[in-house]
């Protein structure tokens, strides 16, 4: 069973397999191998991992949020989801793994939310303001 | 022949861009599937915008508090928030048995890879079962998309959703009919559209799941396949993550 054939018609469409993981798995090896099993650790790592960071925010959510001031509340749990989004992203999704310029590439058009989330949280606030000042 | 060596040997290095070459080191299909996710990404976070941003000029907002409270067969009681932390937790130990299955995929460990597959496909079956029950509670409490649209609805049938000790029962009953609609409309687009992503998820990792169990993918030398689907499925779990932010937390 040879995966890197390379008369394969296969070959042309899904390019190189040997290079998952950016080459740190043979992934010829036994699944049983110290590094197969290094590599489930942390998957199930990364589980308990967003498992604790969902209680806290359940936990503020219920409890708590109530009773702070809103930004603090708003920047808490924006921090939580994008702590959890970046593991999400580079451990399951196995982003961390890929080359760098692959991870800018695909990092960077996101960066356009930062002005989408301001400007259209600004409008509908100025929305309001206006609403309920000139009524 | 000895011609031709001569050119082999002088030619130009390739450029890295230049094709013929993976400067990503990444295949075809799997930068696709990326590229797919950061559109699908956008479609999302323009959902998920508008519904700030209509919170943003309402004067009084429904609080998830009140209208997030209740557990199957444990109606009546007062459970905020219960019931979706099991909806994440589905989704998320999901997303880990999806990961398994990409990985005993990178071993050609064609038994595990079913395996984790189809706990992954319970998972979202699991997940979408949760989400019919909400619904369901929440169309009993008279939510829609298209309700609330009358001015003379009592006040009765929408002040349990807000949080009347802080907003105040004369802002609720000025501005909170329209909120609660607003609040409706969002609700059941947004985490419709992602239960759409789910439906379809688990529809792909059933054909994936086949194709493992009939070799296609051990024939065909490798389980990149399991490893798009992956990406997608993660995807829909990242999604659930601010979708969860927004509109149980927040």
């Amino acid at each position: 069973m040879s995966h890197h054939n390379e008369n394969s018609i296969q070959h042309l469409y899904e390019g190189d397999q040997s290079k998952l993981y950016s080459g740190v798995l043979q992934h010829h090896s036994d699944v049983n191998s110290p590094e197969s099993k290094s590599q489930v650790k942390k998957i199930w790592k990364v589980f308990w991992i967003l498992l604790a960071i969902t209680l806290v925010e359940v936990v503020l959510g219920m409890f708590f949020s109530h009773e702070m001031p809103k930004v603090i509340v708003a920047i808490l749990f924006l921090a939580l989801t994008l702590l959890k989004a970046g593991y999400i992203v580079a451990v399951f999704m196995h982003l961390g793994d890929e080359v760098k310029n692959f991870i800018v590439t695909v990092l960077i058009p996101l960066v356009l939310f930062v002005w989408f989330i301001i400007a259209f949280l600004a409008d509908g606030g100025f929305w309001l303001h206006m609403n309920q000042s000139f009524r | 022949m000895s011609q031709a060596t001569a050119t082999t040997t002088t030619a130009p290095e390739p450029k890295l861009w230049g094709g013929g070459h993976s400067p990503f080191n990444v295949s075809y299909g799997k930068m696709m599937t990326w590229f797919f996710l950061l559109s699908d990404a956008f479609t999302f976070g323009a959902l998920l915008i508008a519904y700030g941003t209509t919170r943003f000029f309402s004067a009084v907002w429904p609080d998830a508090n009140q209208v997030f409270k209740s557990f199957p067969f444990l109606e009546g009681m007062d459970l905020p928030l219960l019931f979706v932390s099991l909806m994440t937790f589905i989704l998320i130990m999901s997303s880990v048995t999806m990961v398994l299955a990409v990985h005993a995929g990178h071993y050609g460990d064609k038994k595990n890879v079913a395996k984790w597959l189809l706990w992954t496909i319970v998972g979202g079956i699991c997940f979408l079962s949760c989400q019919a029950w909400e619904w369901t509670h929440l169309h009993h409490e008279l939510g829609w998309w298209g309700s609330f649209t009358d001015a003379n609805t009592p006040l009765s049938t929408f002040q349990g959703f807000f949080d009347i000790k802080r907003d105040g029962l004369a802002l609720v009953s000025a501005s909170g009919q329209r909120s609660t609609h607003d609040f409706f409309n969002y609700f059941f687009t947004i985490t419709g559209f992602h239960g759409c992503h789910v439906l379809s998820g688990v529809i792909f990792n059933i054909l994936i799941l086949v194709n493992t169990v009939n070799g296609v993918y051990e024939r065909r030398g490798h389980y990149e396949m399991v490893e798009k689907i992956g990406l997608y499925w993660h995807f829909v779990d990242l999604v659930w993550v601010f979708v969860f932010t927004c509109f149980y937390l927040l």
